[in-house]
């Protein structure tokens, strides 16, 4: 039910988005998991946006960590320091036999992005909508990972609109 | 009790700031246990030992780390004799 009228592509970005979930070790499926998914599955309206303002999935992944490592810094940890100690057996992510959920900001994002569908009149969720669901959080992890790399939401939305008025 | 007052009693400014560090926290205790428990059974500590230490049972600790750790390691551990022990 989760993916009715999803195109492939999106359908395609939300997998991509567990699995990049897994590996930064959340524990659920955040709202900057569904924009890595969109960077990864690297396909479709979103993904067209999104490079074309030089944003690539090493750069987001990098933010991530980034957003990590300054929220340990804020309790006098440091993340270096930890992956020092630890050795290579450090790895952030989490074991295959354990399942995530989505996280209620995420659900919320995709619910925004069956509004955008409708408001735009489209038959099909696409990753253009997805990112716009994603956008419509302006505290959300994913758009101050969009911030760190230095694009605005408001840019990216109207990139993202060029992109959709060229396809037609 | 003002932004002010809270400061004082070392509360962060943020409220956001504060329970994402927990967030943070969290996921990295977690790859830290996992780290430190293959460490150690790969340099021969049985799972006894390793639960003693980290306070659990031995079942607990084998429950959530045999299986992964295990699967790092395709043939024995350099420095180990058997798996279960």
């Amino acid at each position: 039910m989760m993916f009715t009228r999803f195109t492939d592509r999106s359908r395609t970005s939300v997998e991509a988005a567990f699995d990049e979930a897994r590996m930064l070790g959340h524990d659920s499926l955040g709202d900057e998991d569904l924009l890595l998914g969109i960077l990864r599955a690297d396909e479709g309206k979103a993904a067209e946006a999104l490079s074309s303002l030089g944003v690539t999935l090493e750069d987001a992944r990098e933010a991530s960590e980034g957003m990590l490592s300054d929220a340990l810094s804020s309790i006098g940890i440091s993340l270096e320091g930890v992956r020092t100690q630890a050795g290579e057996a450090f790895d952030m992510r989490i074991p295959d036999n354990r399942r995530i959920a989505y996280s209620p900001v995420a659900k919320k994002a995709l619910v925004g992005a069956r509004k955008e569908m409708r408001r735009r009149g489209d038959d099909h969720l696409g990753t253009e909508h997805v990112l716009l669901g994603i956008l419509g959080n302006a505290d959300g992890m994913a758009v101050r990972m969009l911030a760190r790399m230095g694009v605005a939401p408001e840019t990216l939305q109207e990139r993202l609109f060029e992109v959709c008025d060229r396809a037609g | 009790m003002d932004s002010k007052t809270r400061t004082q009693v070392g509360g962060p400014e943020d409220p956001r700031e504060g329970l994402e560090a927990v967030v943070a926290l969290r996921r990295t205790l977690e790859a830290l246990e996992a780290a430190q428990v293959e460490n150690a059974f790969v340099a021969g500590w049985s799972w006894a030992r390793i639960a003693e230490v980290l306070g659990v049972s031995k079942q607990a600790v084998h429950k959530k780390h045999a299986k992964r750790i295990r699967e790092r390691y395709p043939g024995r551990p350099p420095g180990r004799k058997d798996w279960d022990r």
